[in-house]
């Protein structure tokens, strides 16, 4: 995958990955907030789990 | 000769090139280590509140602190450094704000941007200081998941509000009132402490906290040492948020108001507050966890102003909030029945007000490059701005997770202990009593 966004450093500023492609940009900000939001899920299920066995066990 | 002049102005050019490389890389370097000072805070927020919480709970609470620590950094990523740079105007979107996008060209490695990205860490740590500060109220009942969302919205979207407002150059409380607030004692300790108002409303106070009678019943941490040095921590990460309070510029350090200061300023002020508090708590409390909370106490009560006093002032200054924090406090506590595990209402919300308004009764008068000079009505007015910007979306946000069963531990878990319930770890396990029965494995689904 070449996701360089130069060719030469002669002359660069933003050189990091798919810093020239700014949708590509959006989709892996997109993808870093659905990672976030889904371990947020993870979590409340994990909770609700754990209390539904503490309550059985009482 | 022609060749000589040459030959000179090539070598100043030379000479002027390398010291701007060598500013920008000093307050590169500054910042980073800024940054990395600030990380002692965590730390010592993380033995802080798990000290301060029973053992059944020592866990669940690290872990929150952790949480807090890693949902910031995207968060504030994502969207938090660009409401900075956004909103310093109020809810208009300003053009700066393009740079702040976390698809801008600003916003990674970049040869011609050597700022963005060490503001940017400097910035999340503010974020994360501001999200923690509420952390230590909520403990031994707060769901992970509630308190992780609400870290968010405090850390990455609303502090940050205010500080754009109030704690960036062109803010609209800057150019409209005058306000000045040097070291963030309003934009992060007033605002986390108004939003754990709000929050701590909705959650309740824990379990045998108060008997039906409205008696307040002590609860006591399991290490009191642990909280000690954990509070020690976070005055020495101080030392970096107060370092990034301060910028560093090619014709010397200013405030962020771009007014004169440097950091001897804030080297006499922050010590003698620091031992301003600590005296003052000492004296009204003899209690060593109220004299490291006097030491927070004293640094947010001269806050706003540490660039401006006279050392000796500071010194008296949070002194006397030393003394009546403390007293505040067990209002809140006593007479309100709100269940405040840490003080950070008192300390950092009640303490923000103390050092937003002693600016304007101490150093009202001094002049700002933009908007008229600092007043105690200019000091009043964005006081209650941020009081009802941290509680709003506090009381808010925390009523909604509450509505959808988000907010809070069963009753059942918090009585057995968070750690058993939901933590694939044991704090002590060779003095471990297990909750149901012995040699039974643990119960966490995490396993």
């Amino acid at each position: 995958m070449n996701s360089a966004p130069i060719t030469t450093w002669e002359g660069a500023e933003a050189y990091f990955t798919f810093a020239d492609k700014p949708a590509v940009l959006m989709l892996i900000a997109a993808l870093g907030v659905i990672v976030g939001a889904y371990t947020l899920v993870s979590m409340i299920r994990h909770e609700n789990a754990c209390y539904n066995y503490v309550k059985k066990k009482s | 000769m022609t060749e000589t002049t040459v030959d000179v102005a090539a070598k100043l050019e030379a000479l002027e090139k390398s010291l701007s490389l060598a500013h920008t890389l000093n307050a590169e370097i500054f910042y980073w280590w800024c940054t990395a000072l600030m990380v002692a805070i965590h730390a010592g927020f993380l033995a802080y509140e798990m000290g301060a919480s029973r053992s059944k709970n020592a866990l669940a609470s690290g872990i929150k602190n952790l949480l807090a620590f890693a949902f910031l950094i995207p968060a504030f990523y994502f969207v938090g450094w660009w409401i900075y740079l956004a909103f310093p105007t109020g809810l208009t979107i300003s053009e700066a704000a393009s740079a702040g996008l976390p698809w801008s060209q600003n916003m990674g490695p970049n040869v011609a941007d050597q700022a963005s990205g060490i503001f940017y860490a400097a910035f999340t740590l503010f974020a994360a200081t501001t999200a923690s500060i509420m952390s230590g109220a909520c403990i031994e009942r707060i769901r992970l998941s509630g308190f992780t969302i609400l870290a968010v919205i405090c850390g990455a979207f609303v502090w940050n509000l205010g500080a754009a407002w109030g704690w960036h150059p062109q803010g609209w409380l800057v150019t409209s009132f005058g306000f000045h607030d040097v070291a963030a004692a309003g934009a992060v300790h007033m605002i986390a402490g108004f939003f754990t108002l709000g929050v701590l409303l909705n959650l309740g106070p824990r379990i045998g906290r108060y008997s039906a009678d409205g008696k307040v019943n002590e609860i006591t941490g399991h290490s009191m040492p642990m909280s000690l040095i954990g509070l020690m921590l976070i005055v020495m990460g101080f030392f970096g948020f107060l370092g990034g309070c301060i910028i560093y510029t090619a014709e010397g350090w200013t405030t962020i108001y771009n007014t004169p200061a440097n950091l001897s300023a804030f080297g006499f002020n922050t010590l003698m507050s620091v031992g301003g508090g600590m005296i003052g708590a000492y004296l009204v409390t003899r209690d060593p966890f109220w004299m490291m909370s006097g030491a927070l106490i004293g640094v947010i009560a001269s806050g706003s102003g540490l660039d401006l006093y006279y050392p000796g002032l500071a010194f008296l200054n949070s002194f006397a909030a030393g003394c009546v924090i403390p007293k505040l406090n067990d209002i809140v506590i006593r007479k309100f029945k709100i269940d405040d595990a840490v003080g950070a209402i008192a300390v950092h919300g009640f303490t923000g007000i103390w050092g937003i308004l002693a600016v304007g009764v101490l150093a009202s008068g001094y002049p700002n490059m933009e908007g008229p000079a600092i007043s105690f009505t200019g000091q009043f007015a964005s006081m209650v701005v941020y009081a009802v910007l941290g509680f709003v979306p506090g009381y808010a946000a925390s009523y909604v997770l509450k509505a959808f069963g988000l907010l809070r531990a069963s009753p059942d878990a918090e009585l057995v202990g968070l750690d058993k319930t939901e933590v694939p770890a044991m704090a002590y396990p060779e003095s471990h009593i297990p909750a149901f029965a012995q040699n039974e494995p643990h119960v966490s689904p995490a396993e």
